[in-house]
């Protein structure tokens, strides 16, 4: 159940969900932005992208534990080796399962996406067993405890960071060569290897920086939760996030922020307001109503441009 | 010209170089005909005869025979029309729960409930394929797999269907209660569902669709009705599922809203391609191997294999995972035909030609997989 993403304890019918589902959808509009950014400049639905994220996740946990064969380190240290682990991640898959399949039908790329997925959860189980692990916090406490509102100092980095990774990935993407050189590669590779873009290399580059943008949803959504077991990103966060940016226009990084937290208010309103009797799992219902209206209304989502 | 029209071009005995390095195939009469049999008697003795009778391993071969069917009703949509439904689990459902809640609630007979299961999941599935009909490719996928979520939180949760969430009964009669002639049952149904995408194919309906699936424009400026054949084929294929379903139903004896994940669609897709898309036998041999490889890993006497590589239980638990998702990432990179892709060289070398894992029926990785012997998918 993706519900309450964030367990908070909520009376409240309209304001309190609301906040818990911005929150919750800051975490799906960060997924979303690495999803985007892969469909940017592969074309390509990444259904790793959430296990990108529970990699780092389970690279901090060790790292802050030791597990055995690693020197314990302190969280900001831990942090930052997390993140490593999941852009080397994201790195070997576009390496081994990526380039091979550059010139297959995008269906074909789907599917091998999903697979590394499971095969990401695979090792991690080998590692940590099915059991969830305890994951710290990077601040602990609240910013606001009212009666039926509750905002942690977890939940304000998880929005913060958020905002600042669209903005500067959009900025990237309109204002640096670099980003500009992506987009070329994903409209016509052959043109810009003649003009002397390695695509390779371009590929490499997008799949790090989308291994890292997992890497940092995922630890901030295990920071929020508390817990971190095999596969729990994609459990919990891949479905919304794939609905946030397409809601957004799968093609725009802003779009994906905002859909995430359009996203995630719409879920948490619903699944507080419309009791299980009536309709069982009303959240995820929501979804698909949202995913569907969208595609048949709206193709382009709320800020894409047809290409 | 492809590989296949230039070996199948060349005279006989002829030493002319070819561009692919292959010998061509000598010819040897009907004696090509004994290493098959020497494979296919024994095989049909052991799934017809010994299976039944054993006491361990006929649950996991029924298993195997109602993955196959799903295998089969997935691959009309994968291989076939090409759209990814990552929601087949929930026709499968569909059809799990309408049979369990006919024949336990409303009492209706049993064979009955077969086609009810089948109905409703045929249903389920021509709305999604009229939703199909103006989204298609990526979209689709998420689409699908979204409402695959939504039956498994939504529907399969509703009390009145699971028994108060203790899950709906679903009691087979007492002529079919030995698992043993329960296996036989599905492997009939099997047997029927073959045949019936053997017809398929053949029928207009099938060139239809394969001429969709290579070019959707060129099909339609042919006069092909692109939206009708898209609706036959995933009416038929929700058809297929919704009757495995309810087959798997009578199979548990019990029927909970969360044996109908997530993992259980992604496993369907996975089978199929790694059986190999538009492979009836491919797509059978891998959806039954993707339904005993629990089974082998844990239950078989492995015991070598338990003691010296399984040795914790998180090992144990998670190995199916990691090598059903390695051998799907084999598949595609190496070989896009999938197992029917490798039956092909290991047939091809039984007939005297140099053993090639990778040679593909239609070379271009264009193509990807769908483009397999069996079906007459061209590149």
């Amino acid at each position: 159940m993706t519900d309450p993403v964030l367990a908070l304890s909520f009376t409240g019918d309209i304001a309190a969900p609301a906040v818990q589902g911005a929150i919750s959808g800051a975490v799906y509009g960060l997924l979303g932005l690495g999803l985007v950014l892969l469909y940017k400049s592969n074309k390509v639905f990444n259904f790793a992208q959430g296990e990108f994220g529970t990699c780092a996740a389970f690279g901090t946990l060790f790292a802050i534990s030791g597990k055995g064969f690693l020197p314990e380190m302190p969280l900001a240290v831990a942090v930052l080796f997390g993140l490593l682990v999941g852009v080397a991640v994201a790195l070997l898959t576009e390496r081994l399962v990526v380039r091979p399949l550059f010139s297959a039908p995008k269906v074909t790329l789907v599917v091998a996406s999903a697979g590394v997925a499971l095969l990401l959860i695979a090792v991690q189980g080998f590692l940590q067993g099915a059991e969830p692990g305890n994951f710290p916090a990077l601040k602990g406490g609240d910013v606001i405890n009212a009666a039926n509102i509750r905002l942690t100092w977890q939940g304000l980095i998880i929005v913060f960071v958020l905002a600042v990774l669209a903005v500067s990935s959009a900025l990237f993407f309109s204002r640096t060569k670099t980003g500009t050189a992506i987009i070329a590669v994903s409209q016509e590779p052959t043109a810009t290897s003649l003009v002397g873009i390695s695509v390779a290399r371009t590929s490499m580059l997008t799949w790090g920086l989308a291994g890292l943008l997992g890497g940092i949803a995922g630890i901030l959504l295990s920071g929020s939760l508390g817990l971190i077991a095999p596969g729990s990103l994609t459990g919990l966060a891949l479905i919304p996030a794939f609905t946030a940016a397409v809601f957004g226009g799968m093609t725009s990084l802003p779009g994906a922020f905002l859909g995430g937290v359009v996203i995630g208010v719409v879920e948490a309103l619903a699944s507080a307001n419309i009791p299980t009797d009536v309709l069982p799992g009303a959240g995820r219902v929501t979804l698909f109503a949202t995913l569907l209206l969208v595609l048949l209304v709206r193709p382009q989502g709320l800020l894409g441009k047809t290409a | 010209m492809t590989a296949l029209d230039e070996r199948a071009g060349a005279p006989e005995g002829t030493d002319a170089p070819d561009p692919h390095g292959e010998r061509p195939g000598r010819d040897f009469g009907p004696v090509r005909w004994v290493p098959r049999l020497l494979v296919l008697v024994p095989l049909a003795y052991w799934i017809l005869f010994h299976i039944p009778n054993t006491e361990s391993y006929v649950a996991v071969a029924t298993d195997a025979a109602i993955y196959s069917i799903v295998g089969l009703s997935l691959n009309i949509i994968i291989g076939y029309t090409g759209q990814l439904s990552l929601g087949h689990q929930g026709f499968v459902g569909v059809g799990a729960f309408t049979a369990a809640y006919a024949l336990t609630v409303q009492g209706v007979p049993f064979a009955v409930t077969f086609v009810l299961a089948g109905v409703l999941a045929a249903l389920f599935a021509l709305v999604i394929g009229l939703v199909a009909l103006r989204i298609t490719g990526l979209y689709l996928a998420l689409i699908t797999l979204v409402f695959g979520l939504a039956l498994e939180t939504s529907l399969f949760e509703v009390p009145e269907f699971t028994n108060q969430g203790g899950g709906q009964p679903a009691v087979r009669p007492d002529w079919l209660f030995d698992d043993g002639r329960y296996y036989l049952f599905c492997l009939a149904f099997l047997a029927a569902a073959v045949y019936l995408d053997y017809r398929l194919l053949k029928s207009k309906v099938g060139r239809a669709l394969l001429a969709i699936k290579e070019n959707e424009r060129v099909a339609e400026a042919f006069g092909v009705n692109v939206t009708l054949y898209k609706l036959i084929a995933f009416t038929l294929s929700g058809t297929l599922a919704g009757v495995a379903g309810a087959l798997l139903a009578f199979r548990i004896g019990i029927v909970t809203g969360s044996g109908f994940g997530f993992f259980l669609a992604l496993t369907f897709v996975l089978m199929t391609v790694v059986g190999g898309l538009g492979s009836r036998i491919g797509v059978i041999a891998g959806s039954s191997l993707f339904a005993v490889l629990d089974y082998i890993l844990t239950q078989t006497p492995v015991k070598v294999a338990e003691e010296f590589i399984f040795r914790t239980d998180a090992l144990k638990q998670f190995a199916p995972q990691f090598i059903g998702a390695f051998l799907l990432l084999l598949t595609l990179t190496q070989f896009p035909g999938g197992i029917a892709q490798q039956n092909k060289a290991i047939l091809d070398w039984l007939h005297g030609k140099r053993f090639n894992p990778h040679d593909l029926l239609h070379p271009g990785k264009e193509s990807g997989p769908g483009t397999v012997e069996g079906s007459s998918v061209r590149a």
